[in-house]
């Protein structure tokens, strides 16, 4: 990667390869009357135009469920035909001889639109006036309840009730890299290879065969180099089937690379949630019970495989967080719109959600004349409280949560720090701080995905070689799109076998090696660490059985390290890997009675129970009264993934992820207007955080192993975007609560703060 | 088609070696470098001159490839990522980029790499807010900057002997 050697998809060379430009809808809903494509086909250089018809009888689009009652599957179409229903749909296709030419062919295209009525907000999607999807009754997805308990008692009995209306914008994963795909068909033999930045190769490959009735076992799915996925490249997207469908028709290589507009237009969005909650608190600050209604906006169709569900109903799951709330009552809503489908992004559904909670607790910190740290510690689950179950039933058997908060006192000076902001306020300066502590439901396996409430196996697997000289091949399904995962992977092997991560080669990037669900949802360490670890293992009672014999001693009396097999304690006595695998594979006179001499083993992996991880985060921010621009100050982060595998990418996740939060908080939106139009469709008006935005920011690690992966290893890849936006905006809300104001409506950009302070100005200017 | 649009001929100096090659007018310099010169080390993630990815030197100056056209480059020295690495080595800044983990998916770094050498060269020893400053013009979605910076201040890239030769 350094040395610019790493082929991403737009680098890989193909020959006589053809290029694709997409023609998408410029309206959010309405219904194409005519299309003409006759100039754009005899447009020099032009090989193909197709438009939804064309494409109609080869596949009837993507298929997106949740085997849950009452839950509305959509079909998202390869191309629109008939309707289109977001601003941004691929309409029509043009395939040609150099980009330059598919572009100038898509400006030929003559497309006749009857504008519908547009559902461009949650509100008008509940009204249900106009339908933004047909398929969709009453524009409605999904209506979910986690818990229903009766919390009227504890509101009627509490000394403070806190709450409000937290509405979370739209944003965009935005990886550096857009979306691209390459396709090439071998009519001699009937393969069909896929080049695709894509964090879910295998995935990819089986939805393929199905939406395309093309037998899985000729269809190769290959990750290049990919340039970032942060979840936008955990899904099946239609441009993808649209360029195998292409690839098999004209029987050349068909390359689509998308350019950022449309990578912002059309390439699934996230976190637009709106969510009413409300907690309960007694007079000593203590938490009797939480309400909360979420409704996601999730676009004209369900993701693939996702759906509508990745916000608000994932998002509920785990709420009430690692606080000791008895009560809780919640509903979410999945509901339609003429916009861009959502998808998953990094923290998923539990941003929101997160953001919300944290600053009514902050609120009622405040209330109640309690610091945040001293609150949050009244309520926290600790070690005596283990095993918790929380009301959504999730059980807490571990984690180190008020360590977490005492840790990150300890970090912000608490008390200096209200020192500061004091002296601060008097030069006219609004510091805020602000801080949350979360567990991260990581590694997601089914058991996981089951207790989300999103019923979905997941299958991964590892295979692992001694080879005869007694190096290491592993093959895995993972890919990396930055993580570092093979690193990580490289280490797990060389630990199991007691060898130099030197001699491991990890093998990844083709769906030729084993199958795997794919790396989304802090899964890439755990399912690694799981498969791996396995599958070593079952290499290692082979070696120890061989080892065992040629030594005269028991199997338990064996191991490895330092690259030789030995008894246990006398390093000396035995022999190195190499000879030992030499034995296994070239001299059967070596081998005990009815010996297994195949060094390779592939064994699959999924937790037999959620795998939490937890920590907190806080941030320090300053907004500037003349600008209303919020500056992030200083930024903290405690997290406790167990067993660290390597510190060095486990930081560069938190980094990465505290700003991904600093953006989503502060800069990113994604803005439509009332038709449904996206009016940021470039990097100047979508603002990704830059390094003049992004302070360097202080980690500590707690280590609490997981007794239920191999290794004790946990996920964290999303923990700073479930838990950083909440610190960060808690922190813009203690800052604004010096002069009285709030703000629940986010990001926080400049219009918003100013709004919020004359919106408190003008409250206070009216006697009450 | 393009053929219809005009051709011209650029000839100029790429990682010290001169080069010519013949493109359509229109055509940016990040495309011509790519597609005619092989060279895809700079990449494109947005085309409009925000995001830094494309970032090359042009006669010692960091410049954004994607809002220069290749015709604009005639007769002048470009390097690119391409050029630093040598021999099987990492460029001395390259190699602080590993040590510091300055980087996460890759597709930013030949543009930071370069826009840091840019800096380097002009001011050997950068403080965190110069190097900072710096880069804010180039877009990273994975490290959070900080090990970026890191790794471009790293007093050992410029004491060794190996920098000047990048």
């Amino acid at each position: 990667m350094l040395s610019g050697r790493a082929a991403y998809i737009a680098d890989l060379p193909f020959q006589d390869v053809l290029y694709v430009a997409i023609l998408r809808s410029p309206y959010a809903h309405a219904k194409i009357t005519g299309i003409d494509v006759t100039a754009a086909a005899g447009h020099a250089g032009v090989v193909k135009v197709w438009t939804g018809a064309d494409v109609l009888p080869k596949c009837a689009g993507l298929m997106a469920r949740m085997d849950l009652p009452g839950f509305v599957p959509t079909i998202q179409p390869i191309l629109a035909h008939d309707i289109v229903r977001f601003v941004g749909e691929a309409v029509a296709v043009v395939v040609a001889n150099s980009q330059a030419v598919a572009e100038d062919a898509l400006e030929l295209i003559d497309v006749d639109y009857d504008e519908l009525p547009v559902v461009a907000s949650i509100e008008s999607a509940m009204a249900a006036e106009a339908l933004a999807n047909e398929a969709v009754p009453a524009n409605l997805v999904y209506q979910g309840h986690r818990c229903q308990d009766d919390v009227d008692g504890d509101f009627a009995s509490a000394a403070y009730v806190a709450s409000g209306r937290f509405i979370n914008n739209r944003v965009s994963a935005s990886p550096l890299e857009p979306r691209g795909c390459v396709a090439r068909y071998e009519w001699t033999n009937g393969q069909l290879t896929v080049w695709s930045a894509t964090q879910m190769p295998s995935f990819l490959k089986t939805m393929l065969a199905i939406h395309l009735a093309f037998p899985e076992q000729r269809i190769e799915v290959i990750t290049p180099q990919v340039g970032g996925g942060f979840g936008q490249k955990a899904h099946v997207h239609p441009e993808e089937a649209l360029v195998c469908l292409l690839a098999i028709e004209l029987g050349r290589p068909v390359r689509w690379i998308e350019d950022r507009r449309e990578n912002l237009l059309s390439a699934t969005h996230a976190k637009h949630q709106i969510n009413d909650m409300a907690i309960a608190v007694d007079g000593n600050g203590r938490f009797l019970a939480m309400r909360n209604r979420s409704s996601t906006d999730g676009g004209a169709y369900n993701c693939l495989p996702w759906t509508h569900l990745v916000e608000s109903h994932v998002g509920a799951s785990t709420l009430t967080g690692p606080y000791r709330i008895a009560h809780f009552n919640d509903e979410s809503l999945s509901l339609v719109t003429n916009k861009c489908p959502i998808g998953a992004y990094r923290g998923v559904g539990w941003s929101a959600g997160h953001i919300a909670r944290e600053i009514l607790i902050d609120r009622a910190a405040r209330r109640l004349g309690l610091s945040p740290f001293e609150i949050r510690r009244r309520n926290l689950v600790d070690q005596n409280d283990y095993p918790f179950t929380t009301p959504t039933g999730l059980v807490i058997r571990e984690g180190t949560f008020v360590q977490t908060l005492d840790r990150l006192e300890q970090m912000v000076s608490y008390p200096s720090f209200r020192e500061r902001q004091a002296s601060a306020l008097a030069s006219g300066k609004l510091l805020g701080l602000g801080l949350c502590i979360f567990n991260e439901v990581s590694g997601v396996g089914t058991r996981a995905l089951s207790f989300l409430h999103i019923p979905v196996t997941t299958h991964d697997t590892a295979t692992v070689r001694v080879e005869p000289t007694g190096k290491i091949t592993v093959t895995t399904p993972l890919v990396a799109a930055g993580q570092g995962h093979l690193t990580t992977f490289a280490q797990v092997a060389a630990d199991a076998f007691g060898v130099p991560l030197d001699d491991v080669t990890i093998l990844a990037g083709t769906t030729r090696n084993t199958h795997g669900f794919g790396t989304v949802a802090s899964r890439g360490a755990v399912f690694g660490a799981g498969t791996i670890g396995r599958a070593a293992e079952a290499v290692k009672v082979k070696i120890r059985r061989l080892a065992a014999h040629l030594l005269q001693t028991g199997v338990d009396q064996v191991t490895l390290s330092e690259g030789r097999v030995h008894l246990i304690g006398h390093p000396d006595k035995g022999m190195p890997l190499a000879d030992l695998a030499g034995a296994a594979y070239f001299a059967d006179a070596t081998h005990p009675p009815d010996f297994d001499p195949a060094l390779e083993a592939t064994a699959a992996f999924d937790p037999a129970d959620v795998v939490l991880a937890n920590g907190g985060h806080a941030a320090i921010v300053e907004i500037d009264i003349e600008t209303c621009m919020v500056r992030v100050e200083e930024m903290f982060a405690v997290e406790d993934c167990g067993r660290m595998i390597n510190p060095m990418i486990v930081e560069g996740q938190i980094r990465g992820g505290v700003a991904q939060a600093i953006g989503m908080t502060l800069l990113e939106e994604l803005v439509h207007d009332g038709e449904g139009q996206l009016v940021t469709t470039t990097l100047m008006d979508y603002l990704l955080p830059t390094s003049i935005d992004v302070p360097d920011i202080k980690i500590a690690h707690l280590e609490t192993p997981s007794d239920l992966v191999p290794g004790g290893v946990k996920g964290m890849g999303e923990s700073a975007m479930i838990s950083a936006p909440a610190a960060i905006l808690g922190a813009v809300n203690d800052a604004l609560a010096l002069v009285d104001a709030s703000l629940e409506d986010f990001p926080a950009s400049p219009q918003r703060i100013f709004d919020a302070l004359e919106r408190a100005a003008a409250k206070n200017a009216i006697p009450v | 088609m393009d053929e219809d649009i005009g051709q011209s001929v650029v000839q100029l100096t790429i990682n010290g070696e001169s080069a010519a090659f013949t493109v359509p007018i229109r055509t940016s310099l990040s495309d011509a470098l790519r597609d005619k010169v092989g060279l895809t080390g700079l990449k494109q993630g947005c085309e409009i001159g925000v995001c830094g990815s494309c970032t090359i030197l042009v006669d010692d100056k960091p410049v954004r490839s994607c809002l220069m056209l290749a015709v604009q480059a005639s007769g002048c020295r470009i390097e690119t990522i391409e050029g630093l690495a040598g021999n099987g080595k990492l460029h001395p800044l390259q190699a602080s980029f590993q040590r510091h983990h300055g980087l996460q998916c890759g597709f930013c770094t030949s543009g930071m790499v370069l826009t840091a050498l840019a800096l380097l060269r002009e001011t050997p020893e950068p403080t965190r807010e110069q190097a900072r400053e710096a880069i804010s013009g180039n877009l990273c979605r994975c490290t959070g900057y900080e090990t970026i910076i890191d790794a471009i201040v790293d007093p050992d890239v410029m004491s060794d002997p190996e920098f000047a030769n990048g």
